[in-house]
């Protein structure tokens, strides 16, 4: 079967800079200036097409960073991510213009993917009709609330119909109707063999959706595997961390962190 | 090299994409604005008003440029000058201000600031049918040299587009490029023969010195199709020489530019 998304050793490095100079001095002088910190590092994994695949993790271990690097809006420091087909993002608000209206932001969205004006035309009513703003839709988008947002947001990139769908977060706004709704839409392109990537701290909705789940901690894969086995270590391992002291917690946190920047010193 | 022939075949095979986006950027700028675009040219009007009254009416006490009455003379210049400023400005934070629009990595980043600069066009346009219109009364009326206008509006528009291709770059790197660009912009006003006449009245060894400025072979070019009766462009062949290369090192150096940074844009941010 082809795979409609190969991840081959993905890292993403931050820099993290204390002044502004550092910053400067980074960019302009050879040597190297400020703190790293790998989002990701050594990342891979394969899908096939059809699969729904759950990303899950606490705050922090790099599930948006990948979102973002499969659909491409941000570029990965090291490794490569081949897709085949187009990949489209959704999360709350992303590349909503605020100053504008929904309507002008669905032409200015169609137009940025390369839409003609007459095409844009005819999926415009579908776009409205499916985020449900109704009236709403010639306000400014900074006036909508978040879970008018990312109805419109979803609304819009199903309907230019992606190859590959990244959810990132964005139906835990929504109520849950709307949810549903999406829910059903993801089915729909289930049976039609698209790719989904699904982000979200709701279990019950990855336990009902997702096939996959790939588990990240501190920017590495901790686990990956049937949906069902994951959720359940996932599960468990929430359990035993919710029940840690703040202290514990904190600790653990930066045991994380300090992995995150000494990455470096390992690999060269 | 390479860089030099990606961008410009980018900017060239997205011409209908760019002039799309250009009409939409126009279409919402003014939107929250009771009376809309006619801002575009209502502001312009009111400085060309504010230029004459100070410098033609108080400074130059009324007197002629060169047998031209002062606001025929200014204003086949400084219309351009409406175009290239905020062409300027506009173009170089359009990649800060617009990258987080793209969602997808393979779209063809070098024409935001092409379709910014464009959708300054509209307005100019507009001012450059004005000023026609009031040349015909002003006793310069359509002649043959009237068709070196698109000649230096093309060259205008490729001046500034190759200008923020590299602004636009250094600016997303490097935010303080803009309050740099957005002040000293202002500079070139003075400096180009738009407010005031530069020649027979400077010394002549600082003629070439001002013409280094790109502007300059601009605004003349423009006086020369209304009001001259010479092709600019050609009696002054050698200033038409140093104008492209200008262009092309400008451009090249701001493709470079874009190509080596542009993956790397949404992490500056």
């Amino acid at each position: 079967m082809k795979k409609s998304v190969v991840v081959k050793n993905v890292s993403k490095k931050y820099k993290l800079y204390d002044t502004h100079a550092e910053r400067l001095k980074d960019l302009l002088l050879p040597k190297s200036y400020g703190e790293e910190f790998y989002a990701l590092h050594n990342v891979s994994f394969k899908a096939d097409k059809g699969d729904i695949i759950g990303l899950v993790g606490v705050n922090g271990s790099g599930k948006s960073t990948l979102s973002n690097i499969i659909a491409g809006t941000i570029p990965p420091t090291k490794g490569s991510v081949k897709t085949n087909g187009e990949a489209a993002m959704i999360s709350v608000s992303t590349g909503l213009n605020g100053k504008l209206s929904g309507r002008e932001n669905i032409e200015l969205k169609c137009l940025m993917l390369g839409f003609s004006k007459r095409q844009i035309r005819q999926m415009e009513p579908d776009i409205i009709e499916f985020s449900e703003l109704e009236q709403f839709i010639d306000q400014p988008v900074k006036s909508y609330s978040s879970g008018m947002k990312s109805r419109l947001g979803f609304a819009i990139s199903i309907t230019v119909n992606p190859d590959i769908f990244i959810v990132d977060e964005a139906l835990s706004v929504g109520d849950k109707a709307f949810a549903q709704k999406c829910l059903d839409k993801m089915h729909e392109f289930e049976q039609r063999g698209k790719t989904m990537f699904f982000v979200s701290h709701s279990l019950t909705q990855m336990k009902e959706f997702c096939n996959k789940v790939i588990w990240l901690e501190f920017g590495e894969i901790r686990a990956e595997g049937e949906a069902s086995e994951i959720l359940k270590q996932y599960e468990a391992f929430l359990k035993e961390y919710n029940a840690f002291t703040p202290k514990e917690k904190k600790a653990f946190r930066n045991q994380g962190f300090e992995k995150q920047s000494a990455v470096r010193a390992v690999t060269e | 090299m390479n860089a030099v022939l990606t961008v410009a075949k980018e900017l060239w095979t997205s011409i209908p994409l760019i002039n799309r986006l250009a009409v939409y950027e126009t279409k919402i700028k003014n939107k929250s604005n009771y009376l809309g675009s006619f801002w575009e040219i209502i502001s312009p009007l009111l400085f060309i008003a504010i230029y004459w009254f100070a410098f033609g009416y108080g400074i130059r006490q009324r007197s002629d440029v060169d047998g031209i009455p002062f606001l025929t003379w200014m204003l086949a210049g400084i219309i351009l000058w409406f175009f290239i400023q905020p062409g300027v400005t506009n173009g170089s934070k359009a990649i800060f201000s617009k990258i987080k629009m793209i969602s997808k990595m393979n779209f063809p980043t070098s024409i935001i600031p092409a379709y910014v600069v464009i959708s300054r066009l509209f307005p100019h346009l507009a001012l450059l049918a004005i000023t026609i219109v009031y040349m015909q009364f002003a006793g310069h009326p359509i002649s043959i040299y009237y068709l070196q206008i698109p000649y230096f509006l093309v060259a205008a528009i490729m001046l500034v587009i190759s200008v923020v291709m590299i602004t636009s770059t250094l600016t997303v790197i490097v935010r303080d490029f803009q309050v740099f660009i957005q002040s000293s912009i202002r500079v070139f006003l003075y400096l180009t023969p738009i407010l005031w006449p530069m020649d027979n009245r400077l010394p002549d060894w600082l003629i070439p010195v001002m013409k280094i400025n790109p502007m300059y072979y601009l605004v003349e070019g423009y006086r020369a199709s209304f009001f001259y009766g010479e092709w600019y462009f050609i009696t002054n062949a050698s200033y038409t020489l140093y104008f492209w290369a200008l262009v092309f090192v400008l451009f090249s150096i701001g493709a470079v530019l874009h190509v080596r940074f542009r993956r790397h844009f949404v992490d500056f941010l």
